[in-house]
C-alpha cells in the first residue's frame, strides 16, 4: 500500500469513527448554534456603528469569520482526541507495529482533524445562502462572493487548528489539560498579535477582511471615523447604508498567498508532530523523572510478583467487625479529596500557597479580583476531573455496583472541589469579611461554589476534562482579566450589581449540581 | 441468601437482543457461566451487578426487586468488571482504600482488609507503587481485591482469569473454592477447565438463551456413554468434523486421533472414553446449533 493510500485508509477511519459518535452531532448542533446567531443579526459587523448591505459577499464573508472564530477556538477540543484515541484503545500497539511510517500516520489524522472541522464549516455554509434569502437585502446571489471566504478565510484556519490539535497529542506535555489551556493562548494571539505589531500574521483573516471593508466604507459612509468591530451584539443594531454594496475581496494574488500560508504553516505543524510522536512507545511516555522512576520499579515488581506466586496459600481474611456504613460522608469526602489532589508536585502547592499569601497582602481590589481569579484558575486541573474521572480511567463498573453511591460520591466530589476553591481564595473572602463588604462576600461564595459546579456538572455530562478547562479558561480571561460584568465569577466587575449576581450565580450552581445528578442517575441505569 | 433470575431479556438500543427469557434460581456456591463469545454472559453479570437495567422480567434478591431496590443488593455485593480501569497515579493501596470509602467500610476495618487482601493477590511486595505501571496481570489482581473490599455475600466476576498467568489462575480458583461456603459466587468464562474446577452448578448460554443449567454432574450426564476416540488419516479429518462433534483432535503416528461426540460409536474401531466437561459444553452448543435446544436438567 503507498503512502497515499496509508494516510487515506487512517483518516477515513478516524473520520468515519468520530462522525458516528454522539459528540459529533453536539458539535453540529453548535454549529448551527452559531448559524442561527449569525442569521438572526446578534453576531455582527459593523464599522462606528454603520454596516453595508447584506450582499452575497458581506453575508458569506460575516459567516466565514464567525466559523473562523468560534469554531477554531471549540473545534480544537473538538478533534484533539485523535492519537489519544488509538492509545486508549490499544489500537496504536497495531499501528506500530506495521510498516506505516510516522509522517503517514501524522498526515493521516490531521487530514481527519481537518474533515471534522471542514465539516462544520460546511454546514456555516450551506447557512449562509439560507441567511442571504431570509435577509432579503440584496437579491443577487454570487455564490463565488458568497463560498469564497469559507475557502480562503475559515479553512486555512481550520487547517491550522487542526495542525495545532495533532502536535498538542503527540508532545507528552500538552497532551493533557495544559494543552486544552495553552491552545486558548495561541487562539487570542492569533487575534492580537496581528492588531499589535505583524499584521500579516493574522490566521483568522480577521484583519484583512476588515480593512478591505473599512477602505469602502470611507467611500460610501461620510461620518466613518474608522471605527470597526466583529461584535456578538444583542441590542445595538447598527444602521444599513444602502448606498454600501461591499463586492467582496477581490483576492488578489498577495491576500491569496497570505491564506494559503497558513496550509503551509499547518503541513510544517504535522511534519514536526511527526518528528516528535513516540509511535506508542509506551517506554517513552515516561518523560517525567517521576514516570521513569515507576516505571523501573514496576518492572522490578512485575518479576517478583510473578515470581512469588504459590497456589497453596490459604485464605485469611478478617470478616468486617462492623457492617459497612454506606451512609458515612466524611470519609469519602476525604477520600474524594485526596483523589483530587493526588498527584500535584511541589510546585504547585507552592505556587497556590503564593497566590493565598498574596491575597491577605496586596490591595483589597487586587486581592479579590485578579489575585483570586488567578488562584481559581490555578485549580483548574483539580477541578476539571470531577465527574469525568470514572470515565476517563473507566472505574465505572466497580463505583456504579456500590451501595448509595448517587448522591453520596457525587456530593462528596463536589464538596472536596468547594473545599479547594475555599481554600484557595479564603485570603480574599477574610479581606472582604474583615472590610465589612457583605455584596462582596456575596459574590466571592458564588464564584468559589459555581467553579467547581459547572467542573462537575460538565465532567458528568461529557466525561472529559476539556470542556471545563476550555470553559475556564475563556471565563478567566473574558471576565475577571477584562473586567467583564457577569462573566467575572470572581464578582468584582459587578459594581452594584454584585448581590443580584451572586444569587444568580448560585443558583446556576445548583443548578449544575442538580444537571450533574439527573445525568448521573441515567447514566448508572446504563453503564 | 437466594438470588432469583426470572423471564430476564435484554435488548440494546439498535435491536440487538443480547438476553431472552433467562430464569436462574441461585444459593450459596459457585455458578460457572459458560458461554461463547457473545452469548450474553458479560450483560447478564451486569444486570445482576445492578449496572444495567433488563429491558423484561427481573432479579431477585432475597425476594426485593434489585431494579427498584439496587442498594440492597449492592451493600453485599462484589463485582470484578471484564473490563475496568484503575487510576494510574494511585498505588494499590490508595486505590483499594478510595473503594472501601466509597463502599462505606470504616478506615481501620479497611486497612486491615486491604492489607490482608492484597498478600491474597499476591501483591503486597508492589501495593506502594503507582497503578499506571501494573501489568495486565497485576491489574486484574487489583480487580480481584477489591472485588472482595466489602467482604461480599454475592460475588460476580467476569472473566476473572484473563491475562493472569497460570498460577495466578490456580490461585484464583482456589480462593474461589474457600470463598463459595457461604456466599454465592458467578464465575463468567469461556474457558471450560476453570469452571470445571470450581463450579458447583453450571449455567450454558447460547445467543441468550439459557441452554443448560445445572449441576456438573447433570451436564456430564448428557454425554455418558457417547463420547469416542476415532482413529483416522489425516486427510479424512474434515470428512469427520462434517460427521460429527470433534472436541479435540492430536496427531500421531498412526494418524490423527480425534475425541468425538456422538450417540453411537462412529465406527467399530472407536474407543469409548470418559467425557468431560468440554465434550458436554460443545454438545450443547452443537444441539443448539442444529436446531434442538437441549433440555434444562435440573
Amino acid at each position: 500500500m503507498s503512502a497515499v493510500q496509508s494516510i487515506a485508509a487512517i483518516a477515513r477511519a478516524d473520520f468515519l469513527e468520530r462522525t458516528r459518535r454522539y459528540s459529533f452531532f453536539l458539535a453540529l448542533l453548535f454549529t448551527v448554534f452559531l448559524g442561527y446567531l449569525a442569521a438572526t443579526g446578534k453576531i455582527w459587523l459593523q464599522f462606528d456603528s454603520y454596516r453595508g448591505v447584506l450582499t452575497s459577499a458581506w453575508i458569506g464573508t460575516l459567516v466565514a469569520l464567525t466559523v473562523t472564530f468560534f469554531v477554531s477556538l471549540v473545534g480544537f477540543y473538538i478533534v484533539k482526541n485523535s492519537v489519544e484515541r488509538d492509545r486508549d484503545t490499544g489500537v496504536g500497539q497495531i499501528l506500530a507495529a506495521t510498516p506505516l511510517s510516522k509522517p503517514a500516520y501524522a498526515f493521516g489524522k490531521f487530514l481527519s482533524n481537518f474533515a471534522v472541522l471542514s465539516a462544520m464549516v460546511g454546514v456555516l455554509a450551506v447557512v449562509a445562502i439560507a441567511m442571504q434569502f431570509v435577509a432579503a437585502e440584496d437579491a443577487k446571489v454570487d455564490l463565488v462572493a458568497l463560498l469564497s471566504p469559507f475557502v480562503l478565510i475559515a479553512l486555512p484556519m481550520m487547517a491550522f487548528t487542526a495542525g495545532v490539535a495533532l502536535i498538542f497529542e503527540m508532545v507528552p506535555w500538552l497532551r493533557g489539560g495544559l494543552g486544552n489551556v495553552a491552545w486558548f493562548f495561541v487562539w487570542i494571539s492569533g487575534i492580537i498579535v496581528p492588531v499589535e505589531s505583524q499584521r500579516w500574521l493574522d490566521p483568522m483573516g480577521l484583519l484583512m477582511v476588515m480593512d478591505s471593508m473599512a477602505a469602502e466604507a470611507k467611500r460610501y459612509v461620510p461620518d466613518y471615523h474608522g471605527g470597526q468591530s466583529f461584535q456578538i451584539d444583542v441590542g445595538n443594531r447598527a444602521q444599513v447604508i444602502q448606498a454600501w454594496h461591499w463586492q467582496g475581496m477581490g483576492w488578489e494574488a498577495r491576500f491569496v498567498g497570505l491564506r494559503l500560508m497558513w496550509f503551509g504553516v499547518a503541513c510544517a505543524i504535522v511534519l514536526l508532530a511527526a518528528a516528535v510522536f513516540d509511535r506508542f512507545d509506551t517506554a517513552k511516555a515516561a518523560w517525567s523523572k517521576r514516570g521513569k522512576a515507576s516505571k523501573a520499579k514496576n518492572g522490578a515488581a512485575d518479576t517478583v510478583a510473578s515470581g512469588a506466586g504459590s497456589a497453596a496459600v490459604p485464605v485469611h481474611l478478617t470478616p468486617l467487625a462492623k457492617p459497612a456504613r454506606v451512609h458515612a460522608f466524611g470519609r469519602l469526602f476525604v477520600a474524594e479529596l485526596r483523589l483530587e489532589l493526588f498527584g500535584l508536585r511541589w510546585w504547585w502547592y507552592a505556587v497556590a500557597g503564593g497566590l493565598l499569601i498574596a491575597q491577605f497582602a496586596a490591595p483589597l481590589e487586587v486581592s479579590r479580583g485578579p489575585l483570586v481569579a488567578s488562584a481559581w484558575m490555578w485549580c483548574v486541573f483539580v477541578w476539571s476531573g470531577m465527574g469525568a474521572r470514572e470515565r476517563r480511567f473507566e472505574t465505572r463498573g466497580l463505583l456504579f455496583s456500590c451501595s448509595n453511591i448517587l448522591p453520596r460520591q457525587l456530593l462528596a466530589c463536589w464538596s472536596a472541589g468547594v473545599a479547594v476553591s475555599v481554600m484557595a481564595g479564603v485570603g480574599a473572602a477574610a479581606r472582604l469579611a474583615l472590610a465589612g463588604d457583605a455584596a462582596g462576600l456575596a459574590g466571592w461564595l458564588a464564584g468559589a461554589l459555581l467553579l467547581p459546579s459547572a467542573a462537575l456538572f460538565l465532567g458528568v455530562l461529557s466525561g472529559t476534562s476539556k470542556p471545563f478547562e476550555g470553559a475556564l479558561t475563556l471565563a478567566w480571561y473574558v471576565g475577571p482579566m477584562n473586567h467583564t460584568p457577569w462573566l467575572d465569577f470572581t464578582g468584582a466587575a459587578n459594581g452594584r450589581h454584585e448581590m443580584a449576581y451572586a444569587m444568580t450565580m448560585v443558583a446556576i450552581a445548583a443548578g449544575c449540581v442538580i444537571g450533574a445528578m439527573m445525568v448521573r442517575a441515567r447514566q448508572l441505569r446504563s453503564v | 441468601m437466594r438470588l432469583l433470575v426470572e423471564g430476564m431479556s435484554k435488548r440494546y438500543r439498535g435491536g440487538v437482543q443480547a438476553l431472552r427469557g433467562v430464569n436462574l434460581a441461585l444459593k450459596p456456591g459457585v455458578l460457572g457461566l459458560l458461554g461463547p463469545n457473545g452469548a450474553g454472559k458479560s450483560t447478564l453479570m451486569r444486570i445482576l451487578a445492578t449496572i444495567t437495567q433488563p429491558s423484561a422480567g427481573r432479579v431477585l434478591w432475597n425476594d426485593s426487586d434489585i431494579a427498584h431496590e439496587p442498594d440492597g443488593l449492592r451493600e453485599v455485593l462484589g463485582y470484578l468488571p471484564q473490563d475496568f480501569g484503575v487510576y494510574p497515579n494511585l498505588s494499590a493501596i490508595e486505590f483499594l482504600d478510595y473503594l472501601a470509602a466509597v463502599k462505606g467500610i470504616p478506615a481501620d476495618a479497611a486497612r486491615r482488609r486491604i492489607s490482608e487482601l492484597l498478600a491474597l493477590v499476591n501483591l503486597a511486595d508492589a501495593a506502594k507503587r503507582p497503578l499506571g505501571g501494573y501489568s495486565g496481570g497485576m491489574r486484574q489482581r487489583v480487580g480481584i481485591a477489591q472485588a472482595l473490599l466489602n467482604d461480599p455475600k454475592l460475588l460476580i466476576v467476569d472473566e476473572p482469569t484473563a491475562g493472569l498467568d497460570p498460577e495466578e489462575r490456580v490461585r484464583f480458583r482456589n480462593l474461589l473454592s474457600e470463598l463459595s461456603g457461604e456466599r454465592i459466587v458467578i464465575l463468567s468464562t469461556h474457558i471450560v477447565s476453570d469452571v470445571e474446577a470450581v463450579a458447583t452448578e453450571i449455567a450454558i448460554l447460547g445467543h441468550g438463551q439459557l441452554l443448560a443449567h445445572g449441576a456438573p454432574e447433570a451436564l456430564l450426564s448428557r454425554v455418558e456413554g457417547k463420547t469416542w476416540e476415532v482413529v483416522a488419516p489425516s486427510g479424512e479429518l474434515p470428512a469427520l468434523r462434517t460427521k460429527y462433534l470433534v472436541s479435540s483432535t492430536a496427531h500421531r503416528s498412526d494418524g490423527v486421533h480425534a475425541r468425538v461426540v456422538a450417540d453411537a460409536a462412529p465406527n467399530g474401531a472407536a474407543r469409548a472414553l470418559e467425557p468431560t466437561l468440554e465434550d458436554a459444553y460443545l454438545a450443547v452448543l452443537a444441539a443448539k446449533r442444529n436446531g434442538a435446544v437441549a433440555g434444562v436438567a435440573a
